[in-house]
């Protein structure tokens, strides 16, 4: 068992399935020569050569098609978007070619590829430089989307995505890049798409999160505990599907669940999940679903006071979860 | 003579520069994909299928030109007019019209749209409506021949229209850097629906964009289907070979509207007057009668011998059923992740 960050898991699963499997490959916007503007590929070139590492011109249209294609005739691409707010010159592909092909071919084709999305705010990284909208993702059924919030998830969800038969998008958030640690084991290992994780059981209320925002809501739980509030958390780690048996059994457990986001919240992928809870374990409800998300404002503002408000954190979510125990 | 050269049987040459085999072989799909578009027209009008058709007729020798003598293994990146690329490449004629029809039996079950035709068995993609759609994807499908280090090519084929999307100009861009194995056939008919190609570009030549790409372009009457032919072969021997793609841009005209829904009222009728008497079928039985190839009596049995091929592909499709409503669940995903069911 080592400790590693999240990016070196990033790095590694790339690494290990590039060695396992010569059909992966990589593709996309300064991840050769300069090793990704993160570093996530650094080394990659060097070991696999340009034909296994591509350096694409800036075409996110091309990255995403061209990856498509690529999958259509036996390879497992691994494409990079460099930032999730330069995605957009690629929705068309994503959301007519990637999501679709299998279902409008009949099964003929299919597109087995992996398209790694950097994104996130809590980087002053400014209006282009801290978005996520992972819920235009979350409502085109024919995709798989994820998004890690620890090292050890970061490899095997990337490692599952990779071997994996369906196109995900593979959300990696950049405030985690190098904030955290974990111990991974050394053996090869995945984790399974579809499935979240429970990360701290509780009796009183449910936090259900995702990325960044998992750790927000499980230092708020932290401290609530030392007021006498025991709070439950999960970990989505698979946007869609997302895992409802496990919310759900949650739900029924604690009568109460606050829903944290990162991203804007109206139209949210917590918009849906609030609205499943309420049709499908209304009953167990001992107070209104809760909501702690970003602001609905374009994007996450540059100046770091309006970042932090933008954003939640601890203090807000404990904050929602004391509003709704006092119900 | 030496003996050992007269084993060899070879075709005979002609002006035309081809063989009598491939010049009738060029024919016979050009006049299977006339009769066959022809009839689905008619098919439409009769009410016999849903949604609207997109007739081809006019521009069959883009299509059947650049694919007559591709291997299983090449592929197919075609729009929604490519019914002449299907017919070529051997996609059988039931799967067409069971791909017009949206029966159980098409390769899409019945899930796309009646043109959007496409068969894996003989490597044509099924396209989705998007414009440029499979010009992109298939420059990662010849992208991913080259990393495999396989020698297939790709054929797409678009409309002059198509070339004013930024993911074709992004396809094209990539394809230069790396000399992709593809040929990139433009169908110039002069209309992308009702804006004239002078509304689309500022060039007359669509072939000259590909001097931006750093790989040749070619303007070539897309009505002549023996150049259309010649042309394609020599792009697609280069794209072979790893010296790169090609973009032939073939002028030719759509005798009717975009689709059937259309009127077409935006032209002219000299305009189509003009285009008809350059029809690519007769330029071709013409071209053949001259070389003593073809007879009013052959072509009289081949026309029949092929509507009889019709009438059993449709036939067949008729007495198929519709996929039951469920098969709307399948195909989203891989087994791995079945779609939550809705009770109705």
């Amino acid at each position: 068992m080592k400790k590693i960050t999240y990016i070196e898991a990033i790095t590694q699963a790339l690494d290990e399935e590039m060695d396992r499997d010569e059909k992966v490959f990589l593709i996309g916007e300064d991840i050769g020569i300069y090793g990704g503007v993160f570093k996530a590929t650094k080394g990659l070139l060097d070991k696999y050569g340009a034909e296994r590492v591509i350096d694409s011109p800036i075409s996110e249209v091309y990255i995403a098609g061209g990856s498509v294609g690529a999958a259509m005739v036996g390879l497992r691409p691994v494409a990079e978007i460099q930032f999730a707010d330069f995605i957009t010159p690629s929705m068309d592909q994503i959301i007519q070619q990637m999501a679709k092909l299998r279902y409008r071919t009949g099964g003929q084709w299919t597109c087995p590829m992996t398209m790694r999305v950097c994104c996130g705010a809590d980087i002053a990284g400014g209006l282009y430089h801290s978005q996520i909208n992972e819920q235009w993702f979350f409502s085109q059924p024919g995709l798989i989307v994820v998004m890690p919030a620890t090292p050890y998830d970061a490899k095997g969800l990337l490692k599952s995505a990779i071997r994996g038969d369906d196109p995900v998008i593979y959300f990696e958030h950049k405030r985690l890049y190098r904030w955290i640690k974990d111990e991974i084991p050394e053996d090869d290992f995945t984790v399974p798409i579809g499935k979240a994780a429970m990360r701290k059981e509780g009796s009183d209320v449910t936090l259900v999160s995702y990325g960044l925002m998992y750790h927000r809501s499980m230092e708020a739980a932290v401290g609530l505990e030392k007021e006498g509030i025991s709070a439950e958390v999960i970990d989505m780690r698979t946007i869609l599907p997302w895992d409802r048996e496990m919310i759900f059994e949650s739900v029924k457990k604690t009568s109460k669940v606050v829903l944290v986001q990162e991203s804007s919240k109206t139209g949210g992928v917590m918009a849906e999940i609030s609205a499943s809870i309420t049709e499908e374990v209304f009953d167990y409800l001992d107070a209104p679903v809760a909501r702690v998300c970003g602001l609905d404002v374009p994007a996450v503002p540059f100046a770091p006071p309006m970042e932090h408000y933008f954003l939640p954190n601890a203090e807000k979510i404990a904050k929602a979860v004391k509003n709704i125990i006092e119900y | 003579m030496p003996a050992a050269k007269k084993k060899t049987v070879k075709p005979k040459a002609n002006q035309v520069g081809l063989s009598e085999e491939t010049m009738m072989g060029l024919y016979t799909n050009l006049l299977k994909t006339r009769l066959l578009d022809e009839r689905f027209r008619k098919l439409y009008r009769q009410g016999r299928f849903a949604g609207t058709y997109f007739s081809a007729v006019g521009q069959e020798a883009t299509t059947v030109g650049p694919t007559y003598g591709l291997r299983d293994e090449d592929l197919i990146a075609p729009s929604h007019r490519e019914i002449g690329a299907n017919v070529t490449k051997g996609v059988p004629l039931d799967k067409i019209a069971g791909q017009i029809y949206a029966r159980v039996s098409s390769p899409d079950k019945g899930k796309s749209h009646p043109c959007h035709y496409g068969w894996k068995p003989k490597g044509v993609i099924t396209p989705s409506s998007t414009l440029a759609g499979q010009t992109i994807i298939g420059t990662g499908c010849a992208m991913g021949f080259q990393i495999q280090k396989k020698d297939n090519v790709v054929l797409a084929f678009f409309g002059e229209g198509s070339t004013s999307r930024g993911g074709w100009h992004e396809a094209l861009n990539y394809a230069g850097i790396y000399n992709l194995p593809i040929v990139y056939i433009c169908q110039n008919n002069l209309w992308a629906e009702s804006v004239p190609a002078t509304l689309q570009a500022g060039i007359t030549d669509f072939s000259d964009r590909a001097k931006a790409y750093g790989f040749p372009g070619i303007t070539i009457n897309g009505n002549d289907v023996f150049t259309v032919h010649k042309t394609a072969v020599k792009a697609i021997d280069r794209a072979r070979k790893g010296k790169g793609p090609t973009l032939i841009e073939c002028k030719t005209y759509r005798w009717y509207g975009h689709s059937e829904i259309d009127p077409a009222d935006y032209r002219s009728n000299k305009e189509l007057e003009e285009w008809k008497s350059k029809d690519p079928v007769q330029f071709a039985e013409k071209t053949l009668m001259s070389l003593n190839l073809l007879t009013k009596i052959k072509r009289e049995a081949l026309v029949e011998q092929i509507n009889q091929e019709i009438d059993e592909a449709i036939s067949a499709v008729d007495k198929d059923e519709y996929a039951e409503p469920e098969e709307i669940y399948n195909d989203v995903y891989s087994e791995q992740f079945p779609v939550r069911r809705v009770e109705w």
